[in-house]
C-alpha cells in the first residue's frame, strides 16, 4: 500500500493537471496585482525599486489566499472529504499531501515566476536572489497555513471574504520576516536571521498545521 | 481532617460546579457583583493614586500618567487571549460546554482591551514620540492581535449550527496563539520605538513604588473587570444557549412576572 502523503500528493497532481486552469489563475493573479502597482503609483524607477519586492510579496499572499477557496471545495461538493475522513488513513498526513500539492500549483510556481516580475521592477541581481529564496521558504508556510482557513469554511457558503479575516493576521509574520529581508540586504545588512525565521516558521507549519486542518475538518463536517 | 485536602476538594467541586451551564449561572448570581465591586474599589484607589499621589515622570512629566490605564489593558489584551485559547483547548479536548461559553464571551472583552490599548498608546505616543502611529514592532502586532480577535467572533456568527461555531471558534484561537509570544518578544527582538520591559525584568522593576502600586492596584482591577464582564456577558450566553431547558424558562418566568 503506498503512503498516504504520496498518494493524497499524486491524487492533487492528477486533478490538477485534468484541470490546468486551476494552476495557470493564481499565477496570472499574481502577474496583475503586481502590476497594478507601476500603473497606480508615480512612474519613478528608484521608487518601484525601492516598493518591489514588498509588492510581489503581498501578491504572492493574495494569490495564494484566492486560490485556498477551491482547496477543499470540490472535494466537499462531491463527498470525497467525508470519505476521507471516515478511511482509516491518518487525515494528517493526506492534508498535509495535499496542502504541499497545493503549493506546488501556487506558491512554487509564484516563486518560479518571480525574478521575471523582479526585473520589471528594476529590482537588482543580488536582490533577486535574496527575493527568491525567501519566497520559496515563505509560500509553502502561506500554503499549509493557509489550508486551516480553508477547512474551516469549508462548509459555508460564503467563505471566501472570511478566509480572507481568519488567515491575514496569521500570514503577517512571513510577511514581515520576507519583505523585511528586502529592505535589510538593499541597505547592505545580512539577511541570514530573517531566512532562520522563515525556516523555523515553515517546520513548525510543517510539523504542526496538518493536526489543526484535519482537526478542522473534524469540526466542520459533521 | 487535613485542612488543605478540605481546600483541594472545596476548589475541584467548585470547578465541576461550574461545569454544569445551570450551577455557573447560579454560582455567578454571587461572584458578579463581588467582581464588580472589587474592580470598582481597586480602579479608583489606583486611579486616585496615579493620577495625585504619584510623583511625576522626570523626562516624560505628567504625561506619563497614561500608563496607569495603558500598560493594565495591554498586559489584559494578552491575558484575555491566552485563557480564551485555554478554555478552547479544554473545550476541544474535554467537550466542556461552559469552556466554549468562556471562549465566545471573552472574544469582544479581548478585541475591546486591544483597541483600548492600541488608543491609549497612540495618544500617549503623540506628546513623547511626536507621532499618533508608527509601523513598529509592538504596535503592528497588537494590531494583528486585534484582527485576530474579530477572525474569531467572525468564525463563530458565519456558522448557523452553535455547536459546530463553538468547535470552530475554538480551533481558531488555539492556532491564533503563536501570535501572542509574537507580541510579548517583539519589542525584545526587533529594534523598536516602544520601551522595552520595565515591570518583570531581572532584578526587579526598574520603577519607584509610588509609580508601581497603582500600576498593580490597576492591573489587578482590571482582571476583575474582565471577570465582571465576562461572567455578565456569560450568564446572558448560558441563559440564550440553554433557553428549551426548564430552568431558565423557570428564571425567565420569575424575572418577568
Amino acid at each position: 500500500m503506498k503512503n498516504t502523503l504520496v498518494l493524497y500528493f499524486q491524487r492533487e497532481w492528477q486533478l490538477m493537471f485534468r484541470n490546468t486552469s486551476s494552476m495557470i489563475q493564481p499565477l496570472v493573479f499574481f502577474i496583475i496585482i503586481a502590476l497594478l502597482f507601476p500603473f497606480s503609483l508615480p512612474a519613478e524607477g528608484a521608487l518601484l525599486q525601492k516598493i518591489g519586492g514588498g509588492v510581489i510579496w503581498v501578491s504572492a499572499v493574495l494569490a495564494t489566499m484566492l486560490s485556498l477557496e477551491s482547496m477543499f471545495h470540490s472535494d466537499y461538493q462531491d463527498g470525497t472529504l467525508e470519505q476521507m475522513l471516515i478511511h482509516p488513513r491518518s487525515l494528517p498526513l493526506a492534508m498535509l499531501g495535499k496542502a504541499l500539492a497545493h503549493w506546488t500549483s501556487t506558491g512554487l510556481v509564484l516563486t518560479a515566476f518571480s525574478p521575471i516580475l523582479c526585473i520589471t521592477f528594476n529590482i537588482p541581481n543580488e536582490q533577486i536572489w535574496v527575493l527568491f529564496s525567501g519566497l520559496m521558504l515563505g509560500t509553502p508556510s502561506l500554503s499549509l497555513i493557509g489550508a486551516i482557513g480553508a477547512a474551516l469554511t469549508v462548509t459555508l457558503r460564503r467563505g471566501g471574504v472570511l478566509i480572507a479575516i481568519v488567515i491575514l493576521p496569521l500570514y503577517i509574520p512571513i510577511l514581515i520576516f520576507g519583505a523585511g529581508m528586502l529592505s535589510q540586504s538593499a541597505q547592505g545588512l545580512e539577511v541570514a536571521s530573517q531566512l532562520y525565521a522563515l525556516a523555523a516558521i515553515l517546520m513548525l507549519s510543517l510539523t504542526l498545521t496538518p493536526f489543526a486542518i484535519a482537526g478542522a475538518l473534524r469540526v466542520t463536517i459533521n | 481532617m487535613n485542612p488543605l485536602k478540605s481546600i483541594w476538594n472545596f476548589l475541584s467541586s467548585t470547578y465541576h460546579r461550574l461545569g454544569s451551564p445551570r450551577e455557573f449561572y447560579t454560582i455567578s448570581q454571587y461572584t458578579t457583583p463581588v467582581f464588580g465591586f472589587l474592580f470598582l474599589a481597586l480602579s479608583l484607589f489606583g486611579t486616585y493614586f496615579g493620577l495625585f499621589v504619584a510623583p511625576a515622570d522626570y523626562q516624560q512629566g505628567d504625561s506619563f500618567r497614561i500608563l496607569f490605564v495603558h500598560v493594565p489593558v495591554a498586559w489584559m489584551s494578552l491575558f484575555v487571549y491566552v485563557v480564551m485559547a485555554t478554555a478552547g483547548a479544554i473545550g476541544l479536548i474535554w467537550r466542556m460546554k461552559m469552556a466554549f461559553v468562556v471562549t465566545i464571551c471573552s472574544a469582544p472583552i479581548g478585541a475591546a482591551f486591544t483597541a483600548l490599548a492600541l488608543l491609549t498608546g497612540s495618544i500617549w505616543g503623540k506628546p513623547i514620540w511626536g507621532t499618533y502611529w508608527v509601523w513598529d514592532a509592538r504596535l503592528t502586532s497588537e494590531l494583528i492581535l486585534l484582527f485576530l480577535y474579530f477572525g474569531i467572533m467572525a468564525v463563530y456568527y458565519a456558522f448557523e449550527e452553535r455547536k459546530t461555531a463553538e468547535k470552530a471558534t475554538a480551533l481558531l484561537a488555539v492556532v491564533g496563539v503563536v501570535i501572542v509570544p509574537i507580541i510579548h518578544y517583539s519589542v525584545e527582538w526587533w529594534s523598536s520605538l516602544h520601551q522595552g520591559p520595565t515591570v518583570f525584568v531581572e532584578g526587579g522593576p526598574k520603577m519607584p513604588p509610588e509609580m508601581l502600586l497603582p500600576l498593580a492596584f490597576m492591573a489587578v482591577g482590571f482582571m476583575f473587570f474582565y471577570g465582571y464582564a465576562l461572567f455578565l456577558s456569560m450568564q446572558a450566553k448560558v441563559l440564550d444557549n440553554e433557553r428549551k431547558s426548564r430552568w431558565v424558562k423557570e428564571i425567565v418566568s420569575d424575572k418577568t412576572r
